[in-house]
């Protein structure tokens, strides 16, 4: 018997212990009539109002388009510029002050600039996400291929393997388990992003619904969009570590293989 | 390269940078792009008032004493997580659900609740470092040496003796290093938890100088903030290195 529990206990509490913290909200905010903290169904209600799907098109949309285009442009912009900085260590020197407070600057810090320049247009929501998302890729890249091993590069060098390709067929994937790592950081920066742009003089958009709930008191909206914004989160999550398969098996399962060797 | 070149094109770099910059700003014209010279003016002038010094000082503590509580409950709960199979079990959905939401996410709730005061950001902070911190320090737990833990059992250690002088100290470089990368962290949340949520600090002096169309000030501020966020995330390595000069993987990088 007991050795059944401890085979199976910790599996069994795997699945309990999530199933009892909802429920326990659950139960213990049914009859509530606090107005912080609503009951669930209440709050599953506004939920399914508000996000299923009525305001999908007005506001669900325009959100995760924000998110997608800024986080495509800090990604494409962060290894693209990434390389040759990588490459050529004079362009690197130069560049490394001024990358070092870019990099530091919380990327929260560029929204009320970017209004009181431009105004609050989509396009301009976009080029904050896009700036606050892209040193973590940038970063990871000149990182990632200064770290490629050096024979490998002599390796393409001695078969006369031109500049270009160097870059492309050693350098890239050589970098790429780091690359990817700073991707994942910046999808979740251009995920604050476009939230706290969101949240700072939008008229739509998941945050300033959110935010706008918050301020005149509706909390079981708030609460909603709360919910909403957390699944996103999770789902852009899941979404990056579904994509490391196709892109890095190749280096996982070399990983694997190398340390059962 | 030699060391004074890569110093000198730095150097270059950002005085070039800083040029385009003024030179941008003279183009356009206009009050809303502030050139180089008037940032600094603007920060020199912040610099000579108490209440700016009063700000950052807010903004830091919040961040310190956020990360602080952070970093107790993280530990703790990472050596639950990282000893105990039934623990890491029992939390892994509710960790592993928690972690991709960004403190932002969060921060109606906490506003909500406690309102736009310094615990908020301090409670803010607190959600954002503490499941990075468990989980890190969960992982240390488990990479310790086993060798050394066998040699400490046939020494007949307790399990509080083995926890203490084997797997604590084994465990001490994850959590260094799991609160060197939150303090950066920890300082952007207390300015987020100003900007959006009206905390304290120099979050709300952001909102303030932009509500005010005070451009210069604005400027200021936010570069400020860049130079904080330097000077915070360069003491957290270096407190990291004095504080675990004696671990194995520091006396590596030292040699």
């Amino acid at each position: 018997m007991s050795a059944l529990v401890g085979r199976w206990g910790p599996a069994v509490l795997r699945v309990v212990v999530p199933l009892g913290i909802v429920a326990g909200w659950w139960v213990l905010s049914r009859d509530s009539t606090d107005p912080y903290y609503p009951p669930l169904q209440r709050i599953l209600e506004r939920f399914q109002e508000l996000w299923l799907f009525a305001s999908v098109r007005s506001d669900v949309v325009p959100t995760l388009a924000i998110l997608g285009t800024g986080f495509a442009i800090a990604v494409v912009l962060g290894i693209v510029s990434g390389l040759p900085l990588a490459r050529t260590p004079v362009l690197l020197a130069a560049a490394m002050p001024a990358l070092t407070f870019f990099r530091a600057l919380p990327g929260i810090a560029l929204i009320p600039v970017f209004v009181e320049l431009f105004g609050f247009g989509d396009g301009v929501r976009v080029a904050i996400v896009a700036l606050a998302a892209m040193p973590p890729t940038l970063v990871a890249t000149i990182d990632g291929v200064l770290g490629v091993d050096p024979t490998l590069r002599s390796v393409g060098t001695v078969y006369g393997v031109p500049a270009w390709r160097r870059l492309l067929a050693i350098d890239v994937p050589a970098a790429a388990p780091r690359i990817f790592a700073g991707v994942q950081v910046s999808l979740q920066f251009a995920f604050i992003a476009v939230i706290a742009s969101e949240m700072v003089g939008a008229t739509r958009g998941i945050g300033y619904l959110t935010l706008l709930a918050q301020q005149t008191f509706v909390s079981a909206d708030m609460w909603a969009g709360v919910l909403l914004l957390g699944l996103i989160g999770i789902a852009i999550n899941g979404l990056m570590m579904l994509a490391r398969r196709p892109l890095l098996g190749w280096y996982d399962g070399a990983q694997a293989v190398a340390r059962e060797a | 390269m030699s060391r004074t070149t890569t110093a000198a094109l730095g150097v270059l770099g950002a005085v070039l940078a800083i040029l385009a910059w003024a030179a941008v700003a003279a183009l356009v014209g206009g009050t809303a792009l502030v050139g180089p010279l008037d940032t600094l003016e603007a920060i020199v002038d912040l610099a000579g008032q108490q209440t700016f010094w009063d700000t950052t000082g807010t903004t830091l503590v919040m961040a310190v004493r956020g990360l602080l509580a952070a970093t107790v409950v993280g530990v703790l709960l990472g050596l639950l997580v990282g000893s105990s199979r039934w623990v890491a079990q029992a939390l892994q959905v509710p960790i592993a659900f928690l972690r991709p939401i960004p403190p932002v996410v969060v921060l109606p709730i906490v506003l909500l609740v406690i309102g736009p005061t310094q615990q908020m950001g301090e409670a803010l902070i607190f959600y954002g470092c503490v499941l990075p911190i468990a989980v890190t320090t969960a992982n240390g737990v488990r990479e310790t040496d086993p060798v050394a833990l066998q040699t400490a059992r046939s020494f007949g250690l307790s399990r509080l003796q083995v926890a203490r002088r084997v797997t604590l100290p084994s465990t001490a470089a994850f959590v260094g290093t799991a609160v060197r990368i939150a303090l950066p962290h920890a300082f952007v949340i207390a300015v987020v938890a100003g900007y959006l949520g009206g905390a304290p600090g120099l979050g709300q002096s952001i909102v303030a100088a932009a509500v005010s169309g005070d451009s210069a000030r604005l400027f200021a501020v936010v570069v400020v903030l860049g130079w904080l966020a330097l000077v915070v995330h360069e003491l957290g390595h270096l407190l990291e290195r004095r504080l675990l000069h004696w671990h194995t993987t520091y006396r590596k990088v030292a040699a």
